[in-house]
């Protein structure tokens, strides 16, 4: 059974067009990453299905039911901090309790549990405005779990969280993934969109690739991927490492650039060579299998994430 | 708990656990209270000091109400939108009137207590008040109407001013400027011609002058009689026109889908 089906979605900003013809299934139970760069249309997709945005053309159906009917199975969690920050945790979670409609007594014994769940307990009665990123995040996702919800929304959810604190909200998406909810995970980071069962790589308002993880790996036709750190990260560095990459394209990487060749074990003495011979020295270089960032570069010759 | 019950224990809590509201909405007007119980009272005769200060501490509690509508109310409609609650609520199966209610029922709690705190000051000061059991009904009605009119104006900045400190910022330059030319932080005698229209027309004035005439004594205290039934009529008429002018727009525009 689907739980989401979109079927030839747009949605234009005036003369801008950010949704083109989106198709989409997800079924029912379904971990389903949707991976874009910045502007790509995944958040505003996103929030047509949570009612919160109309769409220009095309059609949603949560369970066979326009999003506007399917509000209680929807559980939306923007990627904005919408916690009050003068609000404790406990606080926070006790208003939707109470938005949902919940007795004061059930809402309490819910909210603990809550609290427990995403390992808040101890932190229950401070205010939210004391929490680090992440106990923020796993407080938002806790006001979806309330029952009812069959199809969780997250919109970036880790964006702006340190390592840490990803790997144990990624670990609490794996948790409520076995508790069978249909999970539609947006974002812009390949290791969290790895988790999914399916993913879909949304460019431009269309999604240009779908399948799972492993899947999309292999269609993609790449090999090794050569990860470099370098000292130096100018036009000349890249201009040197594209001519041993596919396409001639390198990508670009916080600490230098991953380099996409069929051999990589022969291509690295070249390369370490190449790069002395401008001046610029790999500190560090490892053979990698591709990454779905990598898979995206591919397709599109676009990085998913803005390198600073 | 419903909906209502809890948006109210939520923005409740928000107001009463900023220090930036609660100096705006209570502490400064009490300042105001002290400063003008003490201040300009020189070269009125002494019999007469006690009202002056009740009538200075009815202004005072009138302006927190304008502040409590026009500038934390603003305030905490675009700080819910800009951190995305606003678009939260908006996926969730609840009623925007619920929401509304909720918010407005919160203000009427803090405006009160802002007001009876203000007022209580000025008492502790030496302000005193002459009244009658239907005056003080008669006052209690004004200032649901000061609350109407301010209200009205806080849901439209907060509806059109997207930005937190922007929407906030208007909300207090409104209250200042409007308190300072219609006659609430000034005596109405001592507004020029122009104003003393305006003071008459702007709602929140002429119900601060209809509450210092009912509380205070009358003509002498508020520069003219507010209490005539065409004065009566346009400044409910007004009040009730501003009010239902926010909550259409808020209702329509904050909710509405992009």
């Amino acid at each position: 059974m689907d739980a989401v089906r979109v079927e030839d979605l747009t949605k234009k900003y005036g003369n801008s067009e950010v949704l083109k013809g989106v198709d989409l299934r997800i079924e029912e139970g379904e971990f389903y990453a949707l991976m874009g760069p910045n502007g790509s249309g995944k958040t505003t997709l996103a929030s047509i299905m949570a009612s919160v945005r109309s769409a220009t053309g095309g059609r949603i159906e949560i369970y066979g039911m326009k999003p506007e009917k399917a509000k209680e199975l929807i559980g939306y969690v923007p990627q904005e901090n919408f916690s009050s920050p003068v609000l404790t945790g406990k606080e926070n979670l006790m208003y939707f309790a109470g938005l949902l409609g919940y007795p004061k007594k059930k809402a309490e014994i819910i909210v603990d549990d809550l609290l427990h769940k995403m390992e808040l307990s101890e932190d229950a009665d401070k205010r939210v405005a004391d929490y680090s990123g992440g106990m923020r995040k796993r407080l938002e996702v806790a006001t979806v779990l309330f029952s009812g919800v069959k199809v969780l929304i997250l919109d970036e959810p880790t964006t702006g969280l340190d390592p840490s604190a990803r790997r144990k909200f990624l670990g609490l998406i794996r948790e409520i993934k076995e508790e069978k909810t249909t999970i539609l995970l947006i974002t812009h980071i390949g290791t969290d969109a790895e988790l999914a069962s399916k993913v879909g790589l949304i460019d431009e308002g269309k999604i240009i690739a779908e399948d799972a993880p492993e899947e999309l790996k292999k269609a993609s036709g790449l090999k090794d991927v050569i990860n470099i750190e370098t000292t130096i990260k100018s036009e000349t560095v890249a201009n040197v490492l594209s001519k041993f990459s596919e396409k001639q394209k390198v990508l670009e990487t916080e600490v230098g650039y991953r380099v996409y060749c069929k051999d990589a074990e022969k291509a690295t003495p070249s390369i370490v060579r190449a790069l002395d011979a401008v001046g610029c020295n790999a500190t560090r270089i490892e053979t990698e299998k591709p990454s779905l960032e990598d898979v995206f570069f591919k397709l599109t010759e676009k990085m998913v994430r803005e390198v600073s | 708990m419903g909906q209502i019950t809890a948006t109210f224990n939520k923005t409740i809590k928000e107001f009463l656990r900023q220090k930036t509201i609660l100096f705006w909405t209570i502490a400064w007007p009490i300042l105001w209270v002290l400063i003008g119980s003490f201040s300009f009272s020189g070269n009125i005769p002494s019999e007469i000091i006690p009202y002056v200060r009740g009538a200075i501490a009815i202004s005072m509690s009138v302006f927190a109400l304008m502040t409590a509508g026009m500038a934390n109310l603003p305030g905490n409609i675009t700080q819910d939108r800009e951190r995305g609650l606003l678009s939260k609520l908006m996926s969730m199966p609840i009623s925007p009137w619920r929401d509304f209610v909720g918010r407005i029922f919160a203000l009427v709690a803090f405006s009160s207590l802002a007001a009876i705190l203000v007022v209580l000051v000025g008492y502790a000061c030496g302000a005193r008040f002459s009244y009658t059991v239907i005056g003080v009904w008669e006052a209690i009605g004004f200032l649901l109407l000061i609350f109407l009119a301010s209200s009205g104006i806080g849901m439209l900045l907060g509806t059109f001013i997207k930005n937190v400190h922007g929407a906030i910022m208007s909300g207090v330059g409104i209250t200042v400027v409007t308190a300072a030319i219609s006659g609430v932080m000034a005596p109405y005698s001592s507004l020029p011609w122009i104003l003393q229209q305006f003071a008459r027309i702007y709602p929140v004035s002429s119900a601060n002058s209809s509450i210092t005439y009912l509380l205070v004594g009358g003509e002498d205290y508020a520069g003219y009689n507010p209490l005539t039934a065409s004065q009566t009529t346009l400044t409910t008429a007004i009040s009730l026109l501003l009010f239902f002018a926010g909550l259409i727009t808020y209702s329509r525009f904050c909710w509405r889908k992009e």
